[in-house]
């Protein structure tokens, strides 16, 4: 019989700092907090962008997974979670901006309370947070919901995965779930100050490993592109 | 006047020992600033001295407060406590992963809340093993039989420190002379600590467990209870007039009592953090780590405590009529 368990992983940080960390793991505090915010966003999804999602049977029974998506306006992380069931949303931990959701003190806490999001430094994103991330993703084992362009498409169109993705699950048994998200931008592209209600809806593909693959730096980019291939073939023919 | 027993100030300072201990507590805090500037310690030192300092300060009125206040505040506050006490250990063990048996532990804590706030000893006395039975009954239904006796165990402990033995402190107000007994356990548990760190870089060469704290000396533990049992002594003569307490060996008994038991706690959270190998428990408190690097040494007194002073006759909980749920 072996010891299974282990401290904390941000057991040595002050609380403002656990909010900024890649390392922070929630306690049922935080989770109620993420379930009670989950639940108000399903409710506003519904009424005001009639959302639905279709290809819920490509979800993995359980984690460790990774949703990766197109990335058009602030709805989309709200839009992705909502696509999970309430049991795996627990294990979800959406990747956001460091310099927009964890600049303040009270964004930060709103983003690692209701969010359940971890910081990504986004200039340089630290090789060590990734290397974090791959080891987390396997032994806690979670979800992790992201967006390879790295940023907000200004004008609505695709533009290139980033690597880091593929240093994510490059050969690791860990799916990948390509998704589309369409009318997000629609309803509140970059720079709208208040949604509109739009109709909004996700598109999950077929999920797919990268196990045996090299992990290097093209190993990587192979999968970045890919997987930028996979979720641009989920885009409706007259979806915006 | 239930209500004001629990709810009102209006006796804070019904009984003289409560003025003692704390004119003694807010006195020894407004002193402490002098003997910082006066010491010629480094720099450094001097720096970590006002940090623990600080500390202290909040500590005493985190403290003191609720249980001047009364009894419903003094039994809510170490709720409370130990609800964050549990997270603390729960984070530091990794337990807080496993979220149905924290769940179950955090119900049991805040039970033990409620039996105090009823003044129902009946439920009070039945909760270790309601909540043993809740803790490995429930998680069963995981079906998760791998590592069971793991969580389970890391449960009870977790409940029957921070729910149990934390509760004896709360559950102890429903006492009406709650406040200077509560005061004096806890400035002599303050203490004791104290006196071990003082005598032990005083005198002390021969170590006392040293896989399990290098720094605790046997000459610093038996200074300390002999300092511990001296103060029992003497405060417990005014807090326990006219009680089966009273008694000199009644009081001797309590103070050997505390001076054993607190330092026990102290060690036990050293053997805790050792197993686990981390150095604090959390960062909450500056210049003393967690929670749970201040509130060990009150958790294996506080149930023998309880029970020494009340089989003495030291507490009497007034009619005990239960307030909420009636009969």
């Amino acid at each position: 019989m072996t010891w299974r368990f282990r401290p904390a992983r941000d057991l040595d940080l002050a609380p403002g700092a656990r909010f900024r960390s890649v390392r922070r793991e929630p306690g049922l505090l935080s989770l109620a907090a993420h379930a009670a915010w989950s639940a108000l966003v399903r409710v506003y999804l519904a009424a005001w962008h009639r959302y639905r999602v279709a290809g819920r049977e490509h979800l993995p029974a359980d984690a460790p997974f990774v949703l990766v998506a197109n990335h058009a306006s602030h709805l989309d992380a709200l839009a992705l979670g909502a696509a999970l069931p309430a049991r795996l949303a627990a294990r979800a931990y959406a990747l956001a901006a460091g310099d927009v959701f964890f600049e303040s003190d009270g964004l930060a806490a709103f983003a690692a309370l209701a969010l359940n999001a971890l910081p990504m430094r986004r200039r340089k994103v630290a090789a060590g947070d990734l290397k974090d991330l791959r080891a987390r993703l396997i032994e806690e084992p979670c979800i992790l919901v992201l967006f390879p362009e790295g940023t907000r498409v200004r004008d609505g169109r695709m533009i290139p995965f980033k690597p880091g993705i593929g240093m994510l699950v490059g050969g690791t048994a860990v799916a990948v779930v390509p998704c589309w998200i369409d009318g997000a931008f629609a309803a509140m592209p970059p720079g709208a100050t208040r949604p509109r209600p739009k109709r909004l809806r996700v598109i999950l593909g077929e999920p797919r490993t990268f196990a045996g693959r090299v992990n290097d730096k093209a190993g990587w980019m192979a999968i970045a592109a890919e997987l930028e291939a996979a979720v641009a073939a989920l885009k409706p023919v007259s979806g915006r | 006047m239930e209500s004001d027993r629990f709810w009102g100030w209006g006796a804070a300072f019904a009984e003289p020992a409560t003025i003692w201990i704390v004119g003694g507590v807010v006195a020894v805090l407004a002193c402490a600033p002098i003997a910082i500037l006066l010491v010629g310690a480094e720099p450094a030192l001097r720096t970590e001295m006002w940090r623990r300092w600080r500390s202290w300060v909040v500590i005493a009125g985190v403290l003191l407060l609720p249980i001047l206040g009364g009894a419903g505040w003094t039994i809510l506050g170490f709720a409370l406590l130990g609800i964050a006490c549990y997270r603390e250990y729960a984070r530091a063990t990794g337990l807080f992963r496993e979220r149905l048996t924290s769940a179950c532990v955090a119900v049991g804590i805040l039970a033990t809340g409620f039996a105090g706030l009823d003044a129902w000893y009946g439920f009070f006395l039945a909760l270790p093993g309601l909540g043993l039975a809740l803790i490995a009954g429930l998680t069963i239904l995981e079906d998760r039989p791998a590592g069971y006796i793991q969580r389970v165990g890391l449960g009870v402990f977790g409940f029957l420190l921070f729910g149990t033995a934390l509760g004896h402190l709360g559950y102890l107000a429903n006492d009406p002379g709650y406040r200077p007994i509560l005061l004096l356990l806890l400035v002599a548990v303050g203490l004791n600590d104290v006196f071990a760190f003082v005598v032990g870089k005083a005198a002390g060469r021969a170590k006392l467990l040293p896989a399990t704290s290098p720094n605790k000396t046997i000459a610093g533990a038996l200074g300390a209870l002999l300092l511990t049992t001296l103060l029992v002594v003497g405060l417990g003569g005014p807090v326990f007039a006219g009680t089966g307490m009273e008694p000199l060996g009644a009081r001797i008994a309590l103070g050997v009592l505390v001076g054993v038991l607190g330092q026990a706690g102290d060690l036990m959270l050293s053997s805790v953090k050792r197993d686990l190998g981390i150095k604090d428990t959390g960062v909450l408190i500056p210049g003393h780590g967690g929670l749970l690097d201040r509130c060990n040494s009150l958790l294996l007194v506080a149930p023998a405590a309880f029970h020494l002073i009340r089989v003495m006759g030291g507490l009497t909980f007034g009619g005990g009529a239960r307030l909420i749920t009636g009969g």
